[in-house]
């Protein structure tokens, strides 16, 4: 796989600990431009902080993030406000829950963040939704509220959600948990049309079976530690760390 | 925000605050219109004008001064505290020359003696003399001469204090007092109004009532005597006393003129009137209109003092929910020091405090306004609970979402947690604001004349309680109509489960 020699983001030692419970262990990553990284592992083993950290909801206690020229550490000076903003607006994120604004419809659900954060117009923030609506299939369902679509549809809308804000990358936590196999072949389809797009993704999932298929490269993080990283053939045919292999078998 | 609040506060007050402030060449008197016949009472025929021997006394001393009598209604307890307060100058109503009250304020000479009266059900044959008050259980005005009396009583008399004089009557017809001991005056008008009771004849006690002035106030103390001095010299002053069939042997004796009765009791005669052609029911209907504008004005003082202090309430409570769930931990344990001081002390005490208690301290403000202040202190607290829980109420996931999409806090707030929460907070707000439409009725403490108040002055003129009980009851209710109707818009405009989509609409 081709990519450029500069990671698009990189980790560095980064330590998160919940009250005394260290979640995230010196965990050193790098992503790179274009890719689709999976992430692996056990329920509690830190995957979700990791990508809260990333996208700078979850303050870090050690380390450093870096994206493109965005750097963030620990340091708590005057400009760590504004430098955690500057890094959230790299990444789009995708909940395991959809999370769609309920009192709003799924247009202005998208519209919301443009116009809110970067003082668009509502004409010109529909103009880059509906677009993104078309794309996830749900520009029937514009004027719909959240509670009136299927859970796939739902998390559709979400990442069209994030996507309206033009990240550079999209984080997704566990995007297909909540859904039957049917509806996760709907969400999936669309991450996969993103990654032709050649937009930096990265997934927290349990769904091994898209990973093999899709993922350029899949990280195993267990007890907050990352164990093994490689392509999906690397790590699924040739595990080389014995946690790896106990985690496959099951 | 923070500089403009203030401006559009003291706008909305100074617009609406309709208590005018004194202006030359007049008498500024204190009294009680609720207290009744025959002193100070709306006029049974003519809701709109006060009457009474009082009322006439301060327009003849405001003659002899040669200034126009301006009439200021308070509640008769808090007379005294509106005096130093220079809500008005003077009190004349009903008040008995006593040492406590001497410490308080300068007394004119006495304009009129009287003593107490029993009043009984026409079929007691137990009670005739003071002795045989042992045991029994009698009625009296709340802080009155008579209640005192019945106090010192050797014998154990259960005494009730009441605020009305009307009622304590109605309690003896209904038995559930055996005796009423008031000044002659009530007991004539009052005690006979009912056919089952009867007023006995013995007397007890002496009884002088004395104008009230603020300590210090000299000059008009002078004045004031001087006047009553030349009224009673004129015979002006014991024509006002038989016009209300109030002339009595005390008032003979005290005030040396020994000749008999001329003139008819007109006003008593009218007074009587009054109750005897309203008993068929198309006549009673028909004076009920009479009401209708005094109910009226006073349900718009209520309306106008409801509306303005939710106003408030809302902001306050929205300011200090914020401050609780997002500011540093010292300001919000202030916040939450504040929510329960205010939750923890009656409305009425803090209305007092606001409205006679500041003063103390230099800060003199308007009923209107001390009235507002109290009810949106105390409301905002409560709401700022509401609030507060209807944000909590809101998922945690849905701020997450709304940072990770970039908005900072305060956008999140405003355009995610907080729409969603006003359905939550719409059915427990509107129940606040109804109660308070209720209780703003305690604002009478304060002199303020809304529903509640007119409603306590037209039943003591009518002595028609339930009747005017009715009315009131019905007007507060359909105040309170608008507002749920209000409620249950808003509740709908934001109640996006039950949507549907334009699509399908
Ligand atoms: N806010 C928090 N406070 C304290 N502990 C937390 C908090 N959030 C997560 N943890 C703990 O941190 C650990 C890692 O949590 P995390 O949510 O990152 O796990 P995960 O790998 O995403 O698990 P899952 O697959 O179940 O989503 C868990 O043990 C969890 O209990
Ligand atoms: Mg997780």
């Amino acid at each position: 796989m081709p990519h450029t020699l500069t990671p698009h983001i990189d980790v560095r030692n980064l330590d998160k600990t919940y009250k005394n419970k260290s979640v995230l262990k010196k965990v050193c990553l790098d992503f790179f431009e274009g890719e689709l990284t999976a992430v692996i592992g056990r329920s509690g083993c830190g995957k979700s902080t990791l990508l809260k950290c990333l996208n700078g909801l979850e303050r870090i206690d050690s380390g450093s993030i870096r994206v493109g020229n965005v750097f963030l550490d620990r340091n708590a000076d005057q400009k760590h406000e504004e430098r955690t903003s500057a890094l959230r607006r790299n990444f789009g994120m995708v909940f395991q829950g959809f999370n769609l604004f309920p009192h709003l419809t799924i247009l202005e659900n998208l519209i919301k963040a443009p116009m809110v954060v970067k003082k668009l117009r509502r004409s010109e923030a529909s103009a880059i939704a509906i677009p993104l609506l078309e794309k996830v299939g749900l520009l029937s369902h514009i004027d719909y509220y959240p509670s009136q679509l299927s859970g796939g549809q739902q998390q559709r809308a979400a990442i069209a959600r994030a996507l309206a804000m033009a990240p550079k990358v999209m984080l997704y936590d566990e995007p297909t948990s909540a859904l039957d196999p049917w509806l996760s072949d709907e969400v999936f389809a669309v991450m996969r049309q993103i990654a032709a797009e050649r937009m930096t993704q990265i997934v927290v999932t349990h769904e091994l079976r898209f990973v093999r298929e899709f993922a350029d490269k899949v990280i195993f993080i267990e007890d907050g530690e990352v164990v093994e990283i490689g392509s999906p053939t690397e790590l699924f045919e040739a595990p080389q760390d014995e946690r790896t292999r106990r985690f496959l078998k099951r | 925000m923070t500089n403009v609040f203030p401006v559009v506060l003291l706008g909305f007050l100074s617009v609406l605050s309709s208590q005018s402030l004194a202006t030359a060449g007049t008498l500024r008197w204190g009294g009680d219109a609720s207290g009744g016949a025959p002193y100070l009472l709306l006029d049974p025929k003519n809701p709109e004008k006060i009457i009474g021997f009082e009322v006439e006394i301060a327009e003849a001393i405001a003659r002899e001064l040669g200034l126009q009598a301006q009439f200021y209604q308070n509640q008769w307890d808090k007379l005294i505290p509106g005096l130093k307060r220079k809500n008005y100058d003077i009190v004349i109503n009903g008040i008995e020359i006593t040492e406590e009250r001497k410490a308080e304020v300068e007394f004119s000479k006495p304009y009129f003696y009287t003593y107490e009266q029993l009043t009984v059900k026409k079929n007691t044959d137990t009670i005739h003399e003071w002795a045989d008050l042992a045991g029994k259980r009698v009625g009296s005005l709340k802080d009155s001469f008579a209640e005192r009396m019945l106090k010192e009583h050797p014998g154990k008399v259960h005494v009730a204090g009441y605020e009305e004089q009307t009622t304590i009557y109605a309690d003896l017809g209904y038995d559930r007092l055996d005796a009423v001991l008031l000044d002659q005056p009530i007991a004539l008008y009052y005690g006979s109004l009912d056919p089952n009771l009867k007023n006995l004849d013995t007397h007890f006690g002496h009884v002088s009532y004395g104008i009230c002035v603020r300590k210090g106030d000299f000059e008009l103390l002078r004045q004031i005597n001087d006047a009553l001095t030349k009224l009673l010299a004129s015979g002006e002053l014991r024509a006002i006393y038989e016009r209300w069939g109030l002339w009595n042997e005390e008032l003979a004796t005290r005030f040396h003129d020994p000749a008999p009765s001329h003139l008819i009791p007109s006003e008593l005669n009218a007074y009587r009137e009054s109750f005897q052609h309203h008993s068929d029911f198309q006549s009673r209907v028909e004076h009920y209109k009479t009401y209708v504008p005094l109910l009226a004005k006073g349900a718009i003082v209520t309306l106008q003092l409801s509306s303005v202090a939710m106003f408030f309430a809302v902001l306050l409570g929205l300011l200090l929910a914020l401050v609780r769930l997002y500011a540093p931990r010292a300001i919000a344990a202030c916040a939450f020091g504040f929510v329960e001081l205010v939750r923890g002390t009656p409305l009425l005490i803090q209305l007092f405090l606001i409205y006679y208690g500041l003063p103390n301290v230099g800060i003199k403000l308007d009923p209107f306004t001390a009235a507002i202040i109290g009810l949106a202190l105390n409301y905002g607290a409560y709401e700022s609970e509401i609030y507060r829980a209807g944000i909590l109420a809101i998922p945690h996931s849905q701020l997450e979402t709304a940072l990770a999409l970039g908005l900072n806090r305060w956008q999140a707030l405003f355009h995610i947690i907080i729409p969603q929460a006003i359905r939550i907070v719409v059915p427990p707000m509107t129940n606040d604001f109804i109660s308070l439409l209720k209780d703003s009725s305690l604002v009478s403490v304060i002199t303020l004349v809304e529903l509640t108040r007119v409603y306590g002055q037209l039943a003591a003129a009518s002595y028609d309680y339930f009747g005017v009980g009715i009315l009131t009851a019905i007007l507060y209710f359909v105040m309170g109509v608008p507002f749920v109707r209000l409620s249950r818009w808003i509740e709908r405009r934001f109640s996006f489960e039950s949507y549907l989509p334009r699509t399908i609409r």
